[in-house]
């Protein structure tokens, strides 16, 4: 069976949460640990993005989206997609370097590895998912509470999904050779021009449209576009590529797994 | 191979046919390729092959091997932080290892919450830490600096800490990787107090280490692996016999014998060696002893009031033992000349060695022999002129008839 490998690995994570909880916290307290700001060095850069795109664009130049765009305001477009990608790429750049970071621990305890990339997306969780939680009543203007707007709540769980997935994929790719972290860092940096967080979808070619497609965070961020900025519940193509994708990474991870149950360890 | 006296009902370990193959790959981009793959572009080391054992209840078993063996190889898989390739093993109860002490501690958080993540690790909930704080705290003897952070500790202070961790709960299986001297001199005797009541309590014990003189006074069965294979397997003094003949053949490569050369500690009020003089030592280099007997008198300072042991071990030039004794194992107690300065006098009686050079080695031992606490290893050599000139290296109690 494909997923076999990950489902057992799925297991060990379940039976562990108890102490997934302990790391996720540990690696936030040790981002901050020796200084007096403590948490709010956590949430002050992605909230400072925030305050920037907002004043900026919106108050300050007043810039506007053509026709076709969820909505108006450049600011406040810009904020939904960069918070959602910020999360990911936060999510995937710790996860990918998790198993090299915990190298030691994992040859000192017998613990299973997908613990490390769990507890990396646990914590980006942590200080990411308030913050789009945050924007549904700041943009109550927009959305009004439709019905739409609470498929924010599975959009943050299939992402969390899909960023573990990715990362666990990628810290495996990473044991193997260190080369693959600084490929990725590349990607991400590009990454965020090949997806609808910057531009509407509308503004792109429409014949180099399907580019965008091998964005994992395209449909996420399209899905969270229509709830926050519309109240609407994103179309049936953004669930069927987010699933897709995590499909599709749930079978390359089961698959990589596999091949380095014996050896992942002391790759490290 | 099965150790003496065991019960299948009770076994805390079974190993059957275990084995472990690294894969070695020509480059790192070898790797990810067999990784994309799945095609094997590696060699295979076997670091370990067909391991077959059981230990009961309460046993404790020696692993000796030269470096490579398989020792560590072997621990790992059994601690379960390695997988096996081939075969399987069986744990039950609760498994302890003592391997590199603090190494998952995080230098900017305080003692006290890197035990208490420590002790999520190794399965004690927050609840659990809670009930054994005080006598983790107290063994570890680190008094308010648990709530400082552990960049500030001494080496000697996490090491207590983290050795108080793993230890805080009476593990079924204890696994010990060269890691009896921890900490001062002090510590280290109170680690083996803990370790010695695990096993009075029916802990079982596998103890790795390149001290043959740990594993004779510790275990009661031993296990000699070499190149990742089983050698020999079985009572102790059987085992190391045959190893230590092994190294021996080996010829260059000196016998790992007693203690390691270990950084002993060495302060104002440290248990140490203070003198070994042998008398009637002449001039030359090596000097020549002009008397038929051979007299060491050997003075140590002890710690505290405790009565401490004395070594004395005679090997040939290159480092092969001819005879190693010591006051404990012969109940001769050194007598105090001075308080806390112990003396002992050993005399060899017409030292039946033939010509040729010796050196001499000394050891300082608590109460029990178990903690060494001060070691001059090879500190001097001797050289002996016998009248015989008949080849060998001992002349034996004899008769002709």
């Amino acid at each position: 069976m494909v997923f076999r490998a990950l489902i057992t690995e799925c297991r060990q994570l379940w039976r562990l949460r108890g102490l997934l909880a302990v790391l996720a916290r540990r690696e936030l307290g040790a981002r901050t640990a020796g200084s007096a700001g403590g948490w709010l060095w956590v949430w002050l850069p992605p909230l400072l993005t925030i305050a920037a795109y907002y004043l900026l664009f919106d108050v300050v130049f007043g810039m506007r989206l053509g026709a076709g765009a969820p909505t108006a305001r450049v600011g406040t477009y810009l904020v939904v997609g960069m918070l959602a990608w910020q999360a990911f790429a936060d999510a995937t750049q710790r996860g990918m370097g998790s198993l090299l970071d915990a190298g030691s621990l994992l040859h000192k305890n017998p613990l299973p590895p997908g613990l490390f990339p769990a507890r990396a997306v646990l914590a980006s969780g942590v200080v990411f998912a308030p913050l789009l939680l945050a924007l549904l009543p700041l943009y109550m203007g927009a959305h009004q509470w439709r019905a739409g707007v609470w498929a924010v709540l599975p959009l943050l769980v299939l992402q969390a999904l899909l960023s573990f997935l990715l990362a666990y994929l990628l810290a495996i790719l990473a044991a193997a050779l260190r080369d693959v972290a600084q490929g990725v860092q590349v990607l991400l940096s590009l990454g965020v021009f090949l997806s609808p967080v910057l531009f509407p979808l509308t503004l792109f070619p429409e014949r180099w449209r399907w580019l965008l497609w091998l964005n994992p965070m395209t449909a996420p961020v399209l899905g969270y576009q229509s709830a926050l900025l519309q109240g609407a519940w994103p179309p049936l193509a953004v669930w069927l590529a987010l699933l897709a994708w995590i499909g599709v990474l749930a079978a390359l991870l089961s698959l990589a797994l596999a091949r380095s149950r014996d050896q992942l360890v002391d790759w490290l | 191979m099965n150790a003496p006296a065991t019960h299948p009902a009770a076994l805390p370990l079974r190993l059957a046919g275990v084995g472990k193959e690294y894969r070695v790959y020509d480059s790192p981009r070898a790797r990810l390729k067999a990784l994309l793959t799945g095609r094997a572009l590696h060699r295979s080391h076997w670091a370990l092959q067909d391991v077959s054992l059981e230990l009961a209840r309460g046993q404790c078993l020696g692993v000796v091997g030269h470096n490579g063996a398989g020792k560590s190889t072997l621990l790992k898989l059994i601690c379960g932080t390695l997988q096996p390739t081939t075969g399987q093993i069986e744990r039950s109860g609760r498994v302890t290892a003592i391997l590199e002490l603090g190494a998952g501690f995080h230098p900017d958080f305080t003692g006290r919450q890197n035990l208490y993540f420590g002790g999520s690790l190794i399965g004690i909930t927050h609840e659990q830490m809670a009930v054994l704080e005080p006598e983790v705290l107290a063994f570890a003897e680190i008094g308010e600096a648990i709530d400082r952070p552990v960049k500030t500790y001494s080496s000697g202070m996490t090491v207590r800490l983290a050795f108080a961790l793993v230890t805080a709960l009476e593990p079924d299986l204890l696994i010990i990787d060269e890691a009896l001297a921890v900490g001062d001199q002090h510590f280290q005797k109170k680690c083996i107090e803990r370790i010695q009541s695990f096993r009075d309590h029916g802990c079982t014990i596998l103890f790795c280490s390149h001290s043959p003189y740990h594993v004779r006074h510790l275990c009661d069965v031993a296990l000699w692996l070499d190149h990742g294979r089983m050698m020999e397997f079985g009572s102790t003094e059987a085992v190391l016999g045959a190893y230590e003949k092994h190294s021996r053949l080996l010829g260059g490569e000196r016998a790992e014998t007693a203690a390691a050369p270990l950084p002993y500690e060495r302060g104002p009020d440290s248990a140490l060696i203070l003198s070994c003089d042998i008398a009637d030592l002449g001039d030359g280099d090596p000097p020549t002893l002009h008397s038929p007997d051979l007299v060491a008198t050997i003075t140590v300072r002890g710690k505290g009031a405790e009565r401490p042991n004395i070594g004395f071990m005679i090997e040939q030039e290159r480092g092969v033992g001819i005879t190693s004794l010591a006051t404990h194992e012969e109940d001769a107690a050194p007598t105090e000349v001075e308080p806390g300065v112990w003396r002992s006098t050993l005399t060899f009686p017409d030292l039946p060695l033939h010509s040729g050079d010796y050196v001499i080695s000394v050891f300082l031992f608590d109460e029990t022999g178990l903690v060494t606490y001060d070691l001059w290893f090879q500190f001097k050599v001797i050289r002996i002129v016998s009248p015989t000139l008949m080849p060998g290296l001992v002349r034996l109690p004899h008769h002709w008839s």
